[in-house]
């Protein structure tokens, strides 16, 4: 992941050097002027932040700064309770994702997610994998095989799992569970995914194994992840959003957030004067 | 505010690209199939979405239709009974098939003072339990006497008439009745109430009985809200010295007041509908007596025995009316006591 | 332990120990007596019934007073009408329980809907066999199995509808989101997780209400009411256990009384025993 920031770093700075193609970073959702509702409380304030392709995005803050809130928000997950609501614009890929008219469930098939907490499904493990690819698309066994496949292996978890297929999804270990919602969520071939604090109930291996896996991932989609753990936040992160009180303090590169965050804010939480 | 300052550097390099990858999509690797398959299919699940939805609200309206047809055939089946003998239907005590007269009083009487029995025996005594339950028990036997109880409410009410009829009735006749008869034979009042002979089957019997069937609902419900007594509370009461008894008369009785008394409406509202236990022991005679060893009737009773054979249009709709009756008396109970447990919960929440 | 002479007031302690032991003595008695009576019931019941217990019983039709018989077409029209009422009302019950749970959790209707179904869910059986005689058995002119099965069903209806709605609430919030992440339309998240989450305690609810309906007498008097031979014809009268035992108890002969006691026998086991196998398979999670 340094690699990237010092990219970054690069170009703020220096002219590329030649014959190295410079890096373009991609808006893939825009967040233009949100605020966000439970009922009559506001709990996000004009929210103003872009979220680029293929890098990962970290969104720390002490609890309910509005982190959690702000990720639902993108797969509008809020939508299954009454009484909370978004106004304001969250564009991806130049489509404003609060619209009414926005279907709901192709846009969750574009934006996946994982939880805090592993949630397999009551089924054998290839019918966690395969569920979500039938529901879109008609294909033959063969393929779908071949999809579960190269799902759990993105995933990280086909070795462990190849031989007991047929087993309860729920039979699985912490943090082998976790890796196969990861599975899951791949599956259905998103472009974005957020990760709602996905190591908060894993050991120090699993949580090692997940990050390593999102440090993979990011190659091919955008993603976004909910940590109250600052290191994992610079472990994983491209970019890092700090977030406080239902705004965004700050947003920049990781690398420059965590040696020379610009608000006092910023500062003391970090260096954890509190949170 | 800082973030205005660390954005706009930022955005300098984030170039716009929207349109683009809105129109390549293809650019994500392992990107979604050709949209317009896409479509059609989610338009195929957002229709069976909306359907299932409806059915499942449609099924839910469903059980409210239920409640109105019963009261609607109720009203309907009833009109001929209460258009020939008006509201003094519900006051008169006359029952003759064969002249046509009909009245409700002696079946809503037989009714009333059967589950009164019946409380005034399963409401202290199921508290008891659910005391013991509760607070006295070994943990080992909870599970086992809260099923044993449990189960209690399970049997079956032809059962329970059976039961009554070939072994508990002529076990009151030949051994309770007669002392009850003897004991109170001097005393004023209480040797109109306890007048023999006695017949083993009667009012008494029947409230006895009913009063075993509610038990278990009495129980059950006393010993969940009893339950629901925050640990902290008891232990507060406990650390001040009080028995186990002070605890419970102080502190879980007042807690749980509201839960108790619905849980004991439940119980009533089994009482007052329940049918065929007592149908089986309590004489079916239309008249009202004073003793309570009499035998009597229940408006549920004289609907099961006499409704396959009463004949003419007004004997059928004066049973019905019994019907409506029953279950008017009936819903205003159960009604009070959903309204207290319904209470209750939001309390606790 | 420290003497009672230290207290300000002994006698006044003595006085609250003694009422302690007293309620506490009351409180064996009530539950020896409420264990007592269900010990007194089986007791007679396996008494009185197990003497008739042949596999005549299971073979034979009920008999003319004074002949020897079974209760064959008495259980297999209980069965029939049981399943009929069941196929009717669990569709219907776990539809609207699935209403109350996922889509309308917190709107009016809901809440009028559960207040009505608990009041179903108490409403004297008597009452429904009333209802069902005014729809059915009047308007057709004759009484019939079909009538009988949805009275059965009318009442296996509230039953399905409250376990299925507190079986759905148990399945937690994150379940439900996972499946919405993954773009699954509600009702695919319904039928295919909650459901499949909540499914040994939805069979739960469907076992009580058979073991329910299986003794319920009153509304089969007037509906089904009965037949003394073997009938699958549903359009018709039809027998079932229930009333049998009704009918066989009152009579003044001998082996109808014994009848009416092997079949209280054979209802009350597989009663007790759906209720036990019920509530183990919600135990068992």
């Amino acid at each position: 992941m340094s690699a990237s920031v010092q990219n970054v770093q690069i170009q703020l700075d220096a002219p590329v050097p030649a014959g190295e193609a410079p890096e373009i970073l991609e808006e893939k959702i825009s967040i233009r002027n949100l605020e966000f509702f439970y009922g009559d409380s506001r709990a996000l304030k004009k929210i103003d932040l872009p979220l680029y392709s293929r890098k990962v995005t970290a969104f720390i803050g002490p609890s309910g700064c509005g982190k959690s809130t702000l990720l639902r928000v993108l797969n509008r997950m809020y939508d299954l309770y009454p009484g909370q609501r978004a106004t304001g614009e969250v564009m991806l890929d130049g489509e404003n994702l609060l619209s009414p008219s926005v279907d709901i469930n192709l846009l969750r098939a574009r934006v996946g997610m994982v939880f805090q907490k592993p949630t397999p499904f009551p089924m054998s493990i290839y019918e966690n994998v395969a569920f979500g690819i039938r529901l879109y698309e008609d294909l033959p066994k063969n393929e779908i095989d071949a999809r579960v496949e190269s799902a759990l292996r993105r995933a990280a978890l086909w070795d462990e799992v190849k031989d007991k297929l047929g087993a309860a999804g729920q039979a699985l270990s912490g943090g082998q569970q976790q890796r196969l919602c990861i599975a899951r969520t791949v599956a259905v071939r998103p472009e974005v995914i957020l990760f709602d604090e996905p190591c908060s109930a894993l050991d120090p291996i699993s949580t090692a194994k997940i990050e390593e896996l999102i440090d993979e991932l990011k190659r091919d989609y955008t993603i976004v992840i909910v940590t109250h753990n600052m290191q994992q936040a610079a472990r994983v992160s491209d970019f890092t959003t700090f977030m406080y009180l239902g705004e965004v303090v700050e947003f920049g590169p990781t690398g420059t957030m965590f040696t020379a965050p610009t608000d006092r804010r910023t500062q003391d939480y970090i260096t954890g004067r509190f949170g | 505010m800082a973030s205005r300052g660390a954005i706009p550097i930022l955005r300098q390099y984030g170039r716009r690209t929207l349109t683009q990858s809105l129109a390549d999509p293809a650019s994500i690797p392992g990107a979604p199939a050709p949209t317009d398959r896409r479509t059609a299919r989610l338009n195929r699940l957002r229709a069976g979405d909306a359907l299932f939805r409806r059915m499942t609200r449609a099924a839910a309206l469903g059980v409210l239709l239920l409640l109105g047809g019963v009261i609607v055939s109720l009203l309907v089946g009833s009109t001929p009974a209460f258009l020939a003998f008006g509201p003094g239907f519900v006051t008169a005590e006359v029952w003759n098939p064969v002249t046509d007269q009909f009245g409700a009083l002696a079946p809503i009487h037989g009714t009333l003072v059967t589950s009164a029995i019946a409380m005034l025996i399963a409401v202290p005594i199921g508290i008891m339990i659910a005391f013991f339950l509760t607070e006295l028990c070994p943990m080992a036997l909870r599970r086992p006497i809260g099923m044993a109880i449990e189960l209690l409410a399970g049997v079956p009410s032809i059962i329970y008439g059976i039961w009554g009829l070939f072994v508990f009735a002529p076990f009151l006749q030949k051994y309770v009745q007669p002392l009850i008869i003897a004991t109170f034979e001097n005393v004023p009042l209480l040797s109109d109430l306890f007048a023999g002979p006695p017949y083993g089957i009667g009012v008494l019997t029947a409230g006895l009985i009913l009063a075993i069937m509610v038990l278990p609902f009495v129980t059950a419900i006393s010993r969940d809200v009893f339950d629901s007594v925050p640990p902290v509370m008891k232990e507060a009461a406990y650390g001040l010295g009080c028995t186990r008894w002070e605890v419970f008369r102080s502190v879980i009785l007042p807690y749980t007041r509201v839960g108790v008394i619905g849980g004991v409406m439940l119980g009533l509202g089994r009482a007052l509908g329940e049918t065929m236990a007592v149908t089986f022991v309590i004489g079916n005679a239309h008249r009202i007596s004073a003793s309570v060893l009499a035998p009597g009737t229940t408006i549920s009773a004289s609907i099961a025995n006499e409704f396959t054979e009463a004949v003419g249009d007004i004997y059928t709709s004066s049973l019905i009316a019994l019907g409506l009756i029953l279950f008017a008396i009936t819903f205003a109970v159960l009604s009070a006591a959903r309204l207290m447990l319904a209470r209750l919960d939001r309390g606790k929440s | 332990m420290t003497g009672t002479d230290q207290l300000a007031n002994p006698a006044l302690y003595r006085r609250r120990a003694r009422r302690n032991r007293l309620a506490v003595a009351l409180a064996y008695a009530a539950t020896a007596f409420g264990v007592g009576w269900i010990a007194v019931i089986l007791a007679v019941l396996l008494y009185k019934g197990i003497g008739g217990l042949s596999l005549a019983v299971f073979t034979e039709m009920t008999p003319p007073p004074g002949a020897a018989g079974g209760l064959l077409n008495a259980i297999a029209g209980s069965a029939v009408m049981t399943l009929l009422a069941v196929l009717i009302g669990t569709p219907v019950g776990v539809l609207a329980g699935t209403y109350l749970s996922e889509f309308g959790k917190h709107d009016r209707v809901s809440a009028i809907v559960r207040f009505v179904n608990d009041i179903l869910l108490s409403a004297p059986s008597v009452v429904v066999g009333l209802f069902v005689y005014e729809i059915m058995v009047a308007p057709m002119g004759h009484f019939s199995g079909y009538a009988g099965a949805v009275a059965l069903a009318v009442i296996v209806i509230p039953v399905v509808v409250r376990t299925t709605e507190d079986m759905l609430n148990l399945v937690p919030d994150t379940m439900r989101e996972a499946a919405a992440s993954i773009g699954l339309p509600r009702s695919h998240m319904i039928v295919h997780i909650a459901y499949r989450a909540a499914r040994a305690g939805i069979v739960t609810g469907i076992l009580l209400a058979v073991a329910r309906v299986s003794g319920e007498t009153a509304p089969l008097l007037f509906t089904a009411l009965n037949n003394q031979f073997w009938s699958m014809n549903m359009n018709g009268p039809m027998p079932s256990l229930p009333v049998v035992i009704f009918q066989f108890a009152l009579s003044p002969f001998a082996e109808w009384q014994k009848l009416a006691w092997t079949g209280a026998l054979i209802i009350t086991v597989t009663v007790l025993g759906l209720s036990v196998l019920a509530r183990s398979l919600t135990h068992r999670r």
